[in-house]
């Protein structure tokens, strides 16, 4: 299979997963085992695949340009990384063994839709003795139900029990 | 009668610094203490119920943590069975690639990681760090502070740093509310020295995320971790508000990474009598755990506390090659005064000078020491030409390079005029030419004018208020005749939408092209092999100005 068309599959198959609210950045099983996974080999992706990586807002990465900064028409928030760009990221990390990290990126891919301001109150939630149990699993219905961010949310119910375990939950 | 000599040697600089003996019961020891726990794990149906010494229902939160995140399963008994004293003989062995050493560390607990290090000289550790450390091309990293906050004088600063050679460069406040003044400053500074510089501004964690998100920021590493449970509560956090933390970072395109150094669990009075070690070694695997890329380790801002005790700084090296035996990008400190010796400041720096490190100091101080608002570094601004000339002696490439004055000059008077015109086309308080005139050829903050502190923090709120973020500064600098440096601020918010540079130990070069452990990967296997100065970075490197020229006499 060629790099287009592959390329082509996995962003199918992500915004196929957005659409069902499943989780979105998870590796698209169909992907999984092919050996047609984005490698080290085609990193810096900015160079190599910029043609595959868009905004959040749906520009082309290649269609960016200083320009349309400065005639208004490229604004903050299109220079931001999309769900996608963090999937293919994650599959660099994971062809160098670095599945931690590749982790980490699919797990802020997830995060990718929410907002500033609500992600700086989850993670100060998420502080020694800022919240209840019940509010770290409200948290985590939150980030599973509203955003799919399924990994994230499976983190802050780890949290949820190991805080209440330590005693490092909010004290009344 | 007192003797003379003794006389002499009590005035040295050295004897001025403190130290004491070693006290294993409350954690005042670097590193092999008998109260370490013993090497082991147990692994169930996939969970580990064993971890260094303890069952699964007495883990604490780190226990559980680096139990569930930290460790590679699948080999983890084979790793763990094998002899450490074989493990680090592997670490120093040509014939045995890094991969294959980082195919058992990968799989190991902290203590044994600990007890395998602890297996080292400190030659022995170098030799591992020339092979274990991510990225193949060594890099350094700077602070550009000032005790004022004067951001004119932070543009200059880091503009003279991006041509001396920095990659990164980090600046923090004297008073927090500066922070986004700050930030900005050092961006556009940073664009002006050399193209591709990261910058970060280290705050408390919550704004230090805020400003990254608004563009103001290319990184963040100030994200501190803990090697025991009340020190990690005590610093307001925990490794799963950290973790959380790492995925909002690179959810927005920002690269980070973790801090952490032996010494901060006894100064902050809960060391659980383990050693400095084994406490970083719990850090590092959190940092691991949490899937971060990197870490800033080497004691950092606690080295005071390992180099008061018999082999701190050795121990200090050590906790730097087990961040590379975690394949973590290795930010190697370098930065905090610790001594009034200046021999001992050579020494410290001698085992990640040498060896070369993804970053070997975090940070190399861009001002003199008074300006230092982390407290001082061990190489300050004062000591450029000691380290090329250290650099020529050795042959070693330390990241930076011999410059002329009249080329620092005009990248100080240009980034003092980029800023002065990006502030006024932004609407902020006047940097009159009096003032880019003096960043042009100050050496510190005793040679600015004074700015109206009140009318600048009133600036700041409103900007803030506003929404301005980094596209803005890009317009502002265009308007204002700088297209040049407004096309890099765009380059550099540009990399975020791509997202290469989130990856282990990534710098930029002057053309934005990433260079990272993905595409550099260190490949040292022995003489000749690894990182080899270019004919044509050694010729940067040797040729210092003050050098007689033998045509020339």
């Amino acid at each position: 299979m060629d790099q287009e068309l592959l390329m082509k599959q996995i962003v199918e198959q992500v915004m196929a997963a957005m659409k069902n609210g499943t989780s979105a950045p998870a590796a698209p099983a169909a992907c999984c085992g092919t050996g047609n996974k984005v490698t080290a080999a085609n990193y810096p992706l900015a160079e190599s695949m910029a043609d595959k990586i868009k905004t959040p807002t749906g520009k082309d990465f290649t269609s960016l340009s200083y320009e349309k900064v400065i005639n208004g028409e490229l604004s903050a928030d299109d220079m931001r990384i999309a769900p996608e760009t963090l999937e293919m990221q994650a599959q660099v990390a994971e062809s160098v063994h670095r599945e931690a990290f590749a982790g980490n990126l699919r797990r802020a891919a997830e995060l990718i839709a929410v907002p500033d301001e609500r992600l700086l109150e989850i993670y100060n939630a998420l502080r020694p003795y800022r919240s209840t149990k019940q509010e770290l699993l409200d948290i985590a219905n939150e980030l599973d139900g509203k955003y799919g961010a399924k990994t994230a949310a499976t983190l802050v119910r780890e949290a949820a029990e190991v805080y209440e375990k330590r005693g490092r939950l909010k004290k009344f | 009668m007192k003797s003379k000599r003794f006389e002499v040697l009590d005035a040295r600089p050295v004897n001025q610094d403190g130290y004491v003996q070693e006290w294993p019961e409350v954690g005042l020891i670097a590193m092999n203490s008998p109260f370490d726990p013993k090497p082991s794990i147990k692994i169930e149906n996939g969970v580990v119920t064993e971890l260094d010494g303890k069952c699964r229902a007495e883990f604490d939160m780190l226990d559980t943590f680096i139990a569930d995140h930290a460790i590679r399963l699948e080999n983890a008994e084979k790793a763990m069975a094998m002899d450490s004293l074989d493990i680090a003989r592997m670490i120093v062995d040509i014939n045995v690639s890094r991969k294959e050493v980082l195919d058992i560390t990968l799989s190991l607990t902290p203590a044994k990681l600990t007890e395998v290090v602890g297996k080292l000289t400190i030659v022995e550790i170098m030799m591992g760090m020339t092979k274990m450390r991510a990225r193949m091309i060594p890099a350094n990293q700077c602070h550009v502070t000032n005790v004022r906050d004067n951001p004119v004088q932070i543009a200059a600063d880091a503009a003279e740093a991006g041509v001396r050679g920095f990659a990164e460069m980090e600046t923090t406040v004297a008073v927090a509310r500066y922070a986004p003044f700050n930030a900005i400053a050092l961006f556009v500074g940073a664009q002006v020295g050399r193209p591709g510089v990261m910058t970060q501004c280290a705050l408390e964690e919550a704004t230090e995320l805020m400003l990254g998100m608004r563009g103001f920021t290319t990184y963040a590493e100030t994200i501190s971790v803990y090697g025991t449970e009340p020190v990690f509560m005590d610093g307001d956090d925990t490794p799963y508000s950290k973790a959380f933390l790492a995925s909002c970072y690179a959810s927005r395109g920002l690269k980070m990474r973790f801090t952490s150094g032996t010494g901060s669990e006894v100064q902050m009075g809960y060391a659980e009598g383990k050693s400095m070690l084994y406490l970083e070694a719990r850090c590092l695997a959190v940092t691991k755990g949490a899937g971060v890329q990197g870490t800033q380790n080497g004691s950092v801002s606690c080295i005071g506390v390992p180099a008061g005790v018999p082999g701190g700084i050795r121990a200090v090296a050590a906790e730097n090659l087990i961040a590379m035996l975690l394949d973590l990008e290795s930010t190697t400190s370098n930065d905090q005064t610790f001594t009034h010796s200046d021999l001992r400041r050579v020494a410290r720096t001698v085992p990640q000078l040498f060896s070369g490190t993804d970053y070997i100091c975090s940070g190399y101080s861009a001002t003199p020491n008074y300006d230092n608002m982390f407290a001082g570094s061990n190489w300050d601004a004062e000591d450029y030409d000691d380290w090329v000339i250290i650099q020529r002696d050795m042959k070693v490439d330390g990241g930076l390079q011999p410059v002329r004055e009249e080329d620092v000059l005009k990248a100080r008077n240009k980034a003092a005029r980029a800023l002065q015109g990006m502030f006024r086309e932004l609407g902020l308080p006047e940097i009159t030419d009096a003032e880019v005139e003096a960043a042009t050829y100050a050496n510190g903050s005793n040679d600015m004018p004074q700015r109206n502190v009140n009318e600048d923090l009133k600036a700041i709120e409103d900007m803030m208020a506003r929404k301005v973020t980094g596209v803005d500064f890009v317009k502002a600098l265009d308007r204002a005749g700088f297209p040049d440096v407004a096309h890099n601020i765009y380059n550099m918010l540009r990399q975020k939408v791509a997202g290469d540079y989130l990856h282990t130990a990534s710098i930029f070069d002057q053309n934005f092209h990433v260079l990272s452990a993905v595409n550099v990967p260190n490949q040292y296997h022995g003489p000749m092999t690894g990182y080899q100065i270019s004919e044509e970075r050694w010729n940067q490197l040797k040729n210092i100005p003050r050098a007689i020229r033998p045509e020339d006499i």
